[in-house]
């Protein structure tokens, strides 16, 4: 584990991504607590242009919009945590179960991901959302889970296919471990680094998701999400009143996250993948 | 040949039991919540009624019209028959309006928009991606992260600010609608030309995104083939570097075409959501309506349209792919 | 003795690494090879030995590195040429190079044919299409390999047959000197002793002029190589005719070497297995003195002082500075 860090640390793609994590949750996590104001009050008069004391000026509502920007990535990244940690459990049990016990279970698995693969996510989302009345952050963050562990099932499959005849698997087996043993000790760990850049691309991925049902107007109620705050700036027509502020900061922030998160897992792939160094 | 066919019939039987489980969804997913959505919709827009008469009438009607007071089980039954039909249902935002009316009208636009921007961009994100992997050094060090970057912005945050930079601040380009507001559809030049003009932003819009996201993957597994035994073997063989790029660029953008398959929901959804920005008379703006009006049949009638748009291309691409490599038929044939 | 046709002297080359570190993976190799003979080089997995068979070709890219010495074929030191010259005159036509893994070393998505092709229109810009087609289809006739392997794409053919196919086509300019990295050891044994022959035959009808042949199996090159170098962490520890150092190895790693094989072969079945204590050093660092100290029972402070010089011992080179001759292995185990 301390050997793997180490090795990560000399990959500038992952450096540079975990730098840029940093910033971010530095930045959200620490204003805030700077400046205690409540993010949702309306403190200026709409679409006020950025000044010294709002630094991204206001919002259609006339709400501090860099404040907002603050607790809108917070809502955000819970979301997408939230989101690729559902997707990373449900994706893993069921990868290693059609992976490991093979047969029939396998079969059946692997039809249902490859179909849930194909039937557009973003459908289910909405169909899902459209029927629950009052969405909490975390329930979208389930619903968004609910639809994309089909990926990392599909990669963990395949990791344990490839694991199970190994001779050291088969030696455990003989040695009359149980099965859980097996799977804890004799191919988790093989499989450990797969998953965890599985789980980082599913952060991201949960990110955009709520981004993009929020623009639907079908994200979290009651709350401020990066996604809402487009949604809003779309709706109150800010591009039209010269609102750069309302949109190109939250659309960088998007990014953003998105970028560090991607960049990351680019990095642990050119070292745990050895197939694809340069 | 006859392999091929055995192929093609597999294929078509799995997209054809996927497609079964789409349409079972779309009907079952959302009448798994608590209280059926039609009775929540109906209360939601009869709130500003003061009439009980008249709320109770509206109610009933819809019940009706879904044959809500039959079995759920016989009620499925009822939707698959008229999906069948061609039949969604009357909208309830745009009454008496059919739905399959409002899809049929808006489809073009999308297809218009979506499928030159999709192909085009994939075609030139292969190229860079390609470029960025063979050339290294500087050169991917820039391009790389530019991609990368581009690909982690949601479609809709680039089209906002290209609708503003663009469309606002520069006018160059109109800021919304399919075309002018004062024309009406005709085959006239004037036309033509108003429709390409409003065309352009979102087009350009889902292009870079999809450039990003195709480049990306290409540069991976450019960088794959690139460290394979037979182009080590090629170049010990005296073979010129020209040739075996050729090579490495036939073989990493094979799977990319199974890449496009793979991503063509997530490309297709993300586009979607650009029309709503430009306010494009596409499948994307009428759902975003939908949804803002609660009109159930019109969603409904949408996410099959998109389920349906999103199979078709996966399976049109996997027909493709499997004439095209000839590694296909020693591996795809037992997958899947 | 016939003319030597290939010599290496004082070879260094390096790998880096990723992480910027230089792996000394080939370090100070010399040797020559005669008209008619094949060499055989063994050692354990990690020595250095595939990478000597790739720096002999001359032809480096990233991530392997040219450091120092000369590889003189035919008079003409390679090394002096520019890139081109050694890609248009060199590769393939003097020297030529059989991978390590020939199942991968075809381009899956290329007929075997076309490769030919490819590989006659860099060499030979004089020749026709047609010409190509029959000089491809004659050397396969001559070789007793099916021609209708031309047509194939590599996944169609089995395992024994592509490796056939790599041989043939490797060959295809009559090189001078032939490299094999390990051709037999992905090969079934029935499919190993066809592969062996074809090898043996090409030399014997002339269309190469000698050969280098790697491997971990030692039994294997008895009946392969007339001569043998073993090698270990990238330097040859000892050489000599192939029977002589089998059963009578001088270098206490060579000594050790015989002693860890076992192998269902008559004449070496009697002795018993043991392994080698201790871990080949780290290429990585610089080392001073010789590379198996540490695992030697022998070693003295000497041996850690300087580079250790190769010398000459009868009609052997061995690069160790104590006169050891070979001993059963109990008496070995005795001394322990």
């Amino acid at each position: 584990m301390i050997g793997t860090l180490r090795i990560l640390i000399r990959s500038p793609k992952f450096i540079i991504g975990l730098a840029i994590l940093a910033v971010v949750l530095g930045t959200v996590f620490v204003y805030p607590m700077v400046n205690t104001a409540d993010p949702v009050e309306m403190v200026a008069s709409g679409f006020d242009p950025p000044s010294a004391q709002y630094i991204l000026g206001a919002d259609n509502f006339g709400r501090d919009t860099f404040l907002e920007l603050m607790y809108g990535t917070r809502t955000s990244l819970y979301v997408g945590l939230i989101a690729g940690v559902f997707a990373t459990v449900v994706g893993l049990v069921l990868g290693l179960a059609a992976g490991y016990i093979g047969g029939l279970a396998d079969n059946v698995i692997t039809l249902i991901t490859n179909m849930f693969i194909v039937i557009p996510s973003f459908v289910i989302l909405i169909l899902v959302s459209v029927s629950i009345n009052s969405r909490s952050s975390t329930v979208t963050a389930l619903i968004i889970g609910l639809t994309s562990w089909p990926w990392t099932a599909r990669a963990v499959r395949a990791q344990t296919t490839s694991l199970r005849n190994r001779d050291h698997v088969n030696i455990a087996k003989i040695s009359g471990y149980s099965t859980t043993k097996i799977i804890l000790f004799e191919i988790l760990p093989y499989i450990a680094s797969y998953v965890v850049m599985a789980f980082i691309l599913q952060i991201a991925s949960g990110i955009l998701s709520e981004a993009a049902i929020s623009m639907l107007g079908l994200g979290p109620y009651n709350t401020v999400s990066l996604g809402i705050m487009m949604n809003w700036a779309l709706m109150f027509e800010a591009p039209a009143a010269g609102a750069w502020w309302a949109f190109v900061p939250t659309s960088l922030m998007i990014a953003a996250i998105s970028f560090s998160l991607f960049m990351m897992n680019t990095g642990m792939d050119e070292i745990f993948n050895p197939k694809i160094r340069n | 040949m006859n392999s091929y066919l055995k192929y093609f019939l597999k294929k078509f039987g799995w997209y054809l039991l996927t497609l079964v489980v789409a349409i079972t969804l779309n009907f079952f997913l959302p009448r798994m919540i608590k209280g059926n959505p039609v009775s929540v919709i109906v209360s939601a827009m009869s709130q500003g009624m003061s009439d009980v008469n008249a709320q109770k009438k509206l109610y009933e009607s819809y019940m009706h019209q879904f044959g809500l007071d039959k079995p759920l089980f016989q009620q499925y039954l009822i939707y698959f028959q008229n999906i069948l039909h061609g039949d969604f249902g009357v909208s309830f935002g745009n009454y008496p309006r059919r739905v399959s009316n409002i899809l049929a009208s808006a489809i073009p636009w999308t297809l218009g928009l979506q499928i030159p921007a999709i192909l085009i961009g994939w075609l030139l994100g292969n190229l860079l991606g390609a470029f960025t992997a063979y050339k290294k050094g500087v050169f991917d060090k820039i391009i790389f992260p530019a991609a990368l970057f581009v690909n982690s912005m949601p479609f809709f945050a680039l089209s906002i600010i290209m609708l503003y930079v663009f469309g606002l601040h520069l006018k160059w380009f109109p800021i919304g609608g399919g075309y002018g507001y004062q024309m009406i559809p005709n085959l006239s030049l004037s036309f033509i030309g108003s429709v390409l003009q409003h065309h352009f932003l979102p087009f350009i819009s889902i292009v870079l995104v999809a450039i990003g996201g195709q480049a990306i993957g290409m540069r991976s597994m450019s960088i794959y083939e690139l460290n394979s035994d037979y182009v080590l073997y090629a170049k010990l063989m005296g073979i010129r570097d020209s040739r075996v790029v050729r090579y490495v660029f036939r073989n990493a953008v094979l799977p990319q075409v199974t890449g496009l398959a793979l991503s063509i929901g997530t490309m297709i959804s993300g586009a979607l959501i650009t029309e709503i920005v430009f306010n494009y008379p596409g499948i994307g703006t009428w759902l975003f309506t939908a949804i803002r009006t609660l009109d159930f049949p019109l969603i409904s009638g949408c996410t099959l349209m998109i389920t349906l748009a999103v199979l078709a291309a996966n399976f049109t691409i996997e027909i493709i792919y499997g004439l095209i490599d000839p590694r296909v038929k020693a591996t795809q044939m037992e997958g899947q | 003795m016939g003319q030597t046709i290939l010599t290496v002297s004082e070879l260094k080359t390096f790998y880096r690494t990723r992480l910027k570190e230089n792996v000394h993976a080939v370090d100070g190799v010399s040797f020559t090879l005669e008209e008619g003979k094949i060499l055989g080089i063994a050692g354990e997995s990690g020595c250095g030995k595939s990478t000597l068979a790739l720096s002999v070709m001359g032809f480096y890219f990233p991530p392997l590195n040219f450091k120092s010495g000369s590889i003189v074929i035919d008079g003409i030191d390679i090394m002096k040429l520019s890139r081109e010259d050694l890609r248009t005159k060199v590769l393939g036509e003097e020297i030529a190079y059989i991978p390590q893994s020939a199942m991968n070393a075809l381009n899956p998505t290329k007929r075997v044919g076309k490769f030919i092709e490819d590989i006659l229109r860099e060499h030979r810009p004089g020749l026709s299409q047609e010409q190509m087609q029959r000089l491809a289809a004659e050397r396969f006739e001559i070789l007793n390999l099916p021609t209708r392997a031309l047509t194939a794409y590599p996944n169609e053919l089995s395992g024994g047959m592509k490796q056939r196919v790599v041989i043939a086509t490797s060959t295809i300019l009559n090189p001078k000197v032939l490299i094999a990295d390990e051709p037999t050891s992905a090969l079934d044994v029935s499919s190993q002793k066809i592969a062996i022959k074809l090898l043996k035959s090409l030399l014997a009808k002339g269309f190469v002029k000698s050969m280098l042949f790697i491997t971990h199996e030692l039994p294997l090159l008895k009946h392969v190589a007339d001569d043998v170098m073993i090698m270990y962490a990238g330097q040859i520890v000892e050489r000599g005719r192939i029977d002589e150092v089998i059963f009578k190895p001088m270098h206490p790693y060579a000594q050790a070497l015989m002693g860890s094989i076992i192998v269902p072969e008559s004449d070496i079945r009697g002795h018993r297995l043991s392994s080698i204590p201790g871990a080949p050093p780290n290429l990585k660092n610089e080392m001073k003195g010789c590379r198996f100290a540490d695992r030697c029972i022998h070693t003295v402070d000497e041996c850690r002082k300087e580079e250790i010089p190769e010398r000459a011992r009868g009609e052997r080179t061995i690069r160790c500075l104590f006169d050891f001759d070979y001993q059963s292995e109990e008496t070995a185990h005795e001394r322990r």
